[in-house]
């Protein structure tokens, strides 16, 4: 053992302990956290890439690429706006157009909450090798959906004009509405993404719970069909995140209380999505 | 001036498996008393890294040794910021880039140059501003008509030639490389060598960890022995190869 002079410790750490000074401050969990989301909404051009990214690798070699789904979502509309208008005995020509726009809300609404919970299992490669923002994987969620969203949308201006539809300014109400959908996109991958990471069998029960949340809510069916029960399921967010987005495309004003639901439960599920986040987001490459 | 300093770092990894994976087991052994509740929580923390305390200043080539499992890509892992050490401190000033695995944000289908631009944002390099490294990154590989190939096609030395490149054609101020480097030839190796050293005599530092007892005698002034996540040595590289050598098995 004639190297023991030269070393600076062999088996007690004690040399270099006590000069902590050296040492920069640490950062507050909150404060980390909320650099983490301002880095990553800055870093605009990663997400965007990376969603595009997405999109592309998912329909490699496919002809009509992300236009599938919008082929496939004008023959739901056919078959479901023919028989379901005669069902709850309205008229196809008002049926249509309120289950296209509403099914439109809903894809992307379910699709963001299906897939944030894959928010950062499905980057564990570079979560596990660069240290980037957590955050972008949740823009990147969110901005993928808004892409698809995008795709879907096209078959709408058809279908407004096709059932004569009365177009008017409120259709611009869809931008606001847009993006509160989005800030709750936002949160919802922040959560379930990181609870995801801990608990694997957490993306089957959103599954089958967003599977049920569609059939309780007025999508394809109108709120009037629930007779008594219509004040009830007005208080629903999921409702209300629908009825924003679908009422102004059908010429509609947004109702308040549609409005006033939906930035209650933003408010309040930002705030607990991000108290979470700050919470356990130093374990997310841990857990991965 | 990039530096690294550490003070007691401590890294325990929670091993999850089976049911403490499931939250619905986790949420009915809570409604049940007794010992199903211990039985539903399978967890086993393994301490990775105990109490490691270490700086490494400006300029310096710093080795990581030690045998299999020894904690050396965890300490790696908490030198790049990917980890945040479950106890003690870690302060790391400088923009750190790491090498961890070589195939990190490279799609198998996109070519080369594709690749290029990919791992750029990976390293949080606008695509614009990488489209300007490209031509360097080329001829650093020497991989030529390769570059316009599916990465899939490459082998595994290609590969670690593609990403050395991409990772080093923007100065890092610090570096931490882990033993996959060793995949190249020694062609590669002396090339690579000899960028390092540019590096480190314009300020960044290097952080090499290998069970390769050359690579590291070579490449590193100072190094650090690890053994089953606790520090058995730290000190100039000679030092603590001989310590290392001279351990039983």
């Amino acid at each position: 053992m004639s190297a023991n002079s030269t070393l600076e410790y062999a088996f007690a750490p004690s040399a270099v302990a006590g000069t902590e000074a050296a040492l920069l401050p640490a950062p507050s969990r909150v404060a980390e956290a909320l650099s983490d989301l301002m880095a990553g909404f800055t870093r605009a051009w990663m997400w965007s890439a990376l969603a595009y990214q997405d999109i592309k690798l998912r329909y490699r070699g496919s002809l009509l690429g992300p236009f599938w789904i919008t082929l496939t979502n004008l023959v739901l509309l056919v078959a479901m706006g023919e028989i379901y208008a005669v069902l709850f005995k309205v008229e196809t020509s008002t049926y249509i157009p309120f289950l296209m726009t509403g099914l439109l809300v809903w894809q992307f609404l379910s699709t963001v909450v299906n897939e944030s919970c894959s928010t950062f299992t499905a980057a564990q490669d570079v979560i596990q090798q660069v240290p980037l923002p957590f955050s972008i994987q949740a823009y990147r969620t969110v901005y993928r959906n808004l892409i698809v969203l995008a795709h879907n949308a096209v078959i709408i201006p058809f279908g407004l004009i096709l059932f004569r539809v009365p177009v008017n300014w409120h259709v611009l109400e869809i931008f606001p509405a847009l993006l509160v959908l989005c800030v709750n996109g936002l949160w919802i991958s922040l959560l379930l993404g990181t609870i995801s990471t801990r608990f694997r069998d957490v993306p089957p029960i959103v599954a089958n719970a967003v599977q049920v949340v569609f059939f309780v809510t007025p999508i394809f069916w109108p709120i009037e069909a629930v007779g008594d029960w219509k004040p009830l399921l007005m208080l629903s967010p999921v409702f209300a995140a629908i009825d924003v987005v679908r009422a102004p495309l059908l010429g509609q004003a947004i109702s308040l209380h549609s409005w006033l639901i939906l930035l209650v439960c933003t408010a309040v599920g930002a705030a607990f999505g991000l108290g979470f986040f700050v919470r356990f987001r130093e374990r997310i490459a841990y857990w991965i | 001036m990039p530096s690294l300093h550490l003070r007691h770092v401590c890294v325990e990894f929670p091993i999850y498996q089976g049911s403490s994976r499931s939250l619905k087991k986790i949420l009915i052994s809570g409604t049940t008393k007794g010992n199903l509740a211990r039985d539903a929580f399978d967890r086993v923390n393994v301490r990775a890294l105990s109490d490691v305390c270490f700086d490494v200043e400006n300029g310096e080539r710093f080795g990581i040794i030690g045998p299999n499992g020894a904690g050396k890509t965890t300490l790696l892992k908490v030198l790049a910021g990917i980890y945040k050490p479950t106890q003690g401190r870690v302060s790391i000033s400088g923009r750190a880039m790491a090498l961890i695995n070589a195939s990190v944000g490279l799609n198998p289908d996109a070519t080369g140059r594709e690749n290029i631009i990919l791992r750029g944002m990976y390293m949080d390099i606008h695509p614009r501003a990488m489209r300007r490294h490209i031509d360097a990154v080329a001829e650093f590989t020497e991989l030529d008509s390769y570059l316009d190939m599916p990465v899939r096609t490459y082998s595994s030395g290609m590969m670690v030639r593609l990403a050395f490149a991409i990772s080093t054609c923007i100065r890092p101020e610090i570096l931490v490389l882990d033993e996959w480097l060793a995949a190249g030839d020694a062609q590669f190796l002396a090339k690579a060598q000899k960028r390092m050293e540019e590096f480190v005599s314009g300020s960044s530092i290097v952080v090499l960890a290998s069970h390769s007892l050359d690579l590291v005698r070579q490449w590193c002034r100072r190094a650090i022995y690890l053994r089953q996540g606790v520090v058995q040595a730290i000190g100039p590289v000679e030092d603590v190869i001989a310590r290392y050598e001279a351990a039983p098995l």
